[in-house]
């Protein structure tokens, strides 16, 4: 699974409350998505594009567990999310909703916003066409591309209870 | 193998597992609230469309509202009560208090038992020598409610071994909270935190709770503490319900041992914006506050109250402080009036408010203007999480807190006790 777009550069330690507002959880989406990541970059709501990479620092998605964040950010339609590394509940929503994530340690000093990336997920490949710097994310463990491939955990429930 | 592997072995039925393996494991407790729950409510009937397997092990609390304040959250508690009714969940209404006291206070949490739960800090049932963690709604829709199972990755482990006896007018939260700035947030991603040595076993139960509450702000995926004889009779006075407690190998492997004396420590508060900036409080004192609250995850237990009371016996709560009680359960609250502990801290100018999680996101209280600032007992002080995004939150002990009301500022409560 190959993704090419432009990089959206965010900071460390984001919190779900920065990519889902509390008070925005029971509102269409419609409404959230105005918001999405809003108080990070007043830009990027309106300007993110479908198949665009969000690069984030380290623990993106801690403290709330809810799946809105990651179902808000897969509704951006942003092609996949690298960060230095990942608040466990976000990676793990992430591939339950065939969201992709990747773990690239050191790659927000490689990349600045509006930079065009090319992603391989399945290898963990990364190209900044820009400067020509390649990087290599962390392996997905299989599992977990076997999930994004069946489209998600709801999709491969039976399967993965055994009753499949 | 360590308490969490044995669990997770067990669960899975197999022998052994080894950490990074990711397995499918019977789930015995599966904790929601009226946030966490409607949303994965939605997802399980319009999505899954399944019978619920086991709604004996699914409970439902109602902890942000005690009462719903508009006509949008009335509906959306209605279509809470209606899910519980239709699947024949557990649910306790608004007034019972806060999901994790009243999980526990109702005998379904076990020691031995793999326990899920939407809320973040949902690890803190590790106290009861559980293998605890918050999960997403849709492995909660798509697996725990039609199956009873849950997959997992196998953490590696940190022992956290505490040692020393913390000072007077330092309480175990200032433990944690230093804990947090120490490890920092994200200083632990992904990992089991296993706290003990003589400090953590000398503690009663409901304060060894607040350690591993803080696993998910370091980024654990869960935390817990071997279960002793005080677990296992502080189990025993709340339900029969029969349960088998694991306690790990003599030779368990930890990826890490990270060992603490805590005697010297002051007490701690955490600053704005996040939980990891904690400050002994000579760093903090002298800001001001208009709230004050003792609620939340982090709060609103007997021992908190009684510490407010030791610093409000004979004080008054500054005029210009608003400070909010919220006893986390109705047993908390029960006991809190047989102690005298009601009227004395009503008649010093504290306000009490019904048994829930209080004012943590601002659903049902606790919003605040741009410019104000409040010192609580909760676990989180992310911006934006009660009312204005500018608004400013402490953390601290309730002796903190309280000392902070009577003074108007964030204080140090040595000062109130002698
Ligand atoms: S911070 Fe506390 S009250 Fe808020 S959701 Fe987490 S555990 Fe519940």
């Amino acid at each position: 699974m190959e993704i090419r777009g432009r990089c959206w550069k965010f900071g460390d330690n984001i919190p779900t409350d920065k990519i889902v507002r509390t008070d925005m959880i029971f509102k269409p989406w419609s409404e959230i998505l105005k918001h999405v990541l809003e108080s990070c970059n007043p830009e990027f709501p309106a300007k993110v594009k479908p198949g665009d990479i969000v690069v984030a620092g380290k623990h993106f998605g801690q403290s709330s567990g809810r799946a809105i964040a990651a179902k808000a950010m897969k509704q951006t339609k942003v092609g996949c999310i690298i960060a230095e590394s990942f608040a466990r509940t976000f990676y793990r929503n992430g591939f339950e909703i065939g969201m992709p994530l990747l773990e690239c340690p050191g790659i927000t000093a490689q990349v600045s916003d509006g930079d065009i990336l090319r992603v391989e997920i399945e290898s963990g490949k990364i190209v900044n066409e820009k400067t020509g710097g390649e990087f290599e994310a962390k392996p997905t463990p299989p599992f977990l591309l076997d999930m994004l491939k069946a489209g998600g955990l709801i999709a491969m429930a039976d399967r993965l209870a055994g009753e499949g | 193998m360590n308490m969490v592997e044995k669990i997770l072995a067990r669960a899975s039925g197999r022998k052994a597992v080894t950490p990074g393996e990711v397995v499918v494991a019977n789930v015995d407790c599966l904790l929601l609230h009226d946030l966490s729950g409607y949303l994965t409510a939605k997802v399980f009937e319009e999505q899954v469309k399944r019978p619920m397997r086991y709604p004996e092990r699914v409970v439902m609390i109602f902890d942000h509202h005690f009462s719903p304040p508009n006509e949008e959250q009335a509906v959306l508690l209605q279509q809470n009560r209606g899910f519980a009714r239709r699947h024949g969940i557990h649910l306790f209404d608004c007034g019972n208090g806060n999901t994790h006291h009243v999980g526990v206070q109702n005998g379904f949490i076990r020691p031995g038992t793999v326990v899920v739960g939407s809320d973040s800090h949902t690890p803190i049932h590790g106290t009861l020598g559980c293998f605890a963690t918050g999960l997403g709604n849709d492995s909660h829709a798509g697996t725990v409610m039609p199956f009873g199972k849950a997959w997992f990755r196998v953490p590696e482990a940190i022992q956290v071994r505490l040692t020393g006896r913390h000072k007077p007018g330092v309480t175990p939260r200032d433990v944690v909270q230093w804990l947090i700035g120490t490890i920092g947030e994200g200083g632990a991603i992904y990992k089991a935190l296993e706290f003990t040595g003589p400090y953590i076993h000398e503690l009663g139960v409901w304060d060894r709770w607040l350690f591993p509450m803080i696993t998910v702000d370091v980024g654990a995926k869960c935390g817990y503490i071997e279960p002793d004889e005080k677990t296992i009779a502080f189990v025993r006075s709340l339900t029969d319900r029969p349960f088998d407690p694991v306690t790990g190998d003599r030779d368990s492997t930890y990826e890490a041992v990270w060992d603490w004396e805590i005697s010297d420590l002051e007490p701690q508060v955490t600053c704005p914006p996040t939980v990891g900036y904690v400050k002994p409080i000579g760093a903090a004192a002298g800001a001001p506050i208009q709230w004050a609250e003792l609620g939340g995850h982090g709060g609103g237990r007997i021992e908190d109250i009684r510490m407010a009371a030791q610093i409000l016996r004979n004080r008054k709560v500054a005029p210009e402080v608003k400070f909010n009680l919220v006893p986390s359960s109705r047993a908390v609250f029960t006991q809190a009036i047989r102690e005298g502990l009601v009227e004395l801290l009503h008649e010093a100018g504290a306000t009490w408010f019904p048994a829930s999680t209080g004012s943590n996101q601002a659903i049902n209280m606790g919003a605040m203007a741009a410019d104000e600032t409040m010192i609580s007992t909760h676990a989180r002080n992310f911006p934006g999480r009660n009312g204005s995004p500018e608004a400013k939150m402490y953390l601290a002990s309730a002796l903190t807190v309280a000392a902070s009301a009577v003074k108007g500022c964030v204080a140090d409560p040595r000062e109130f006790l002698s």
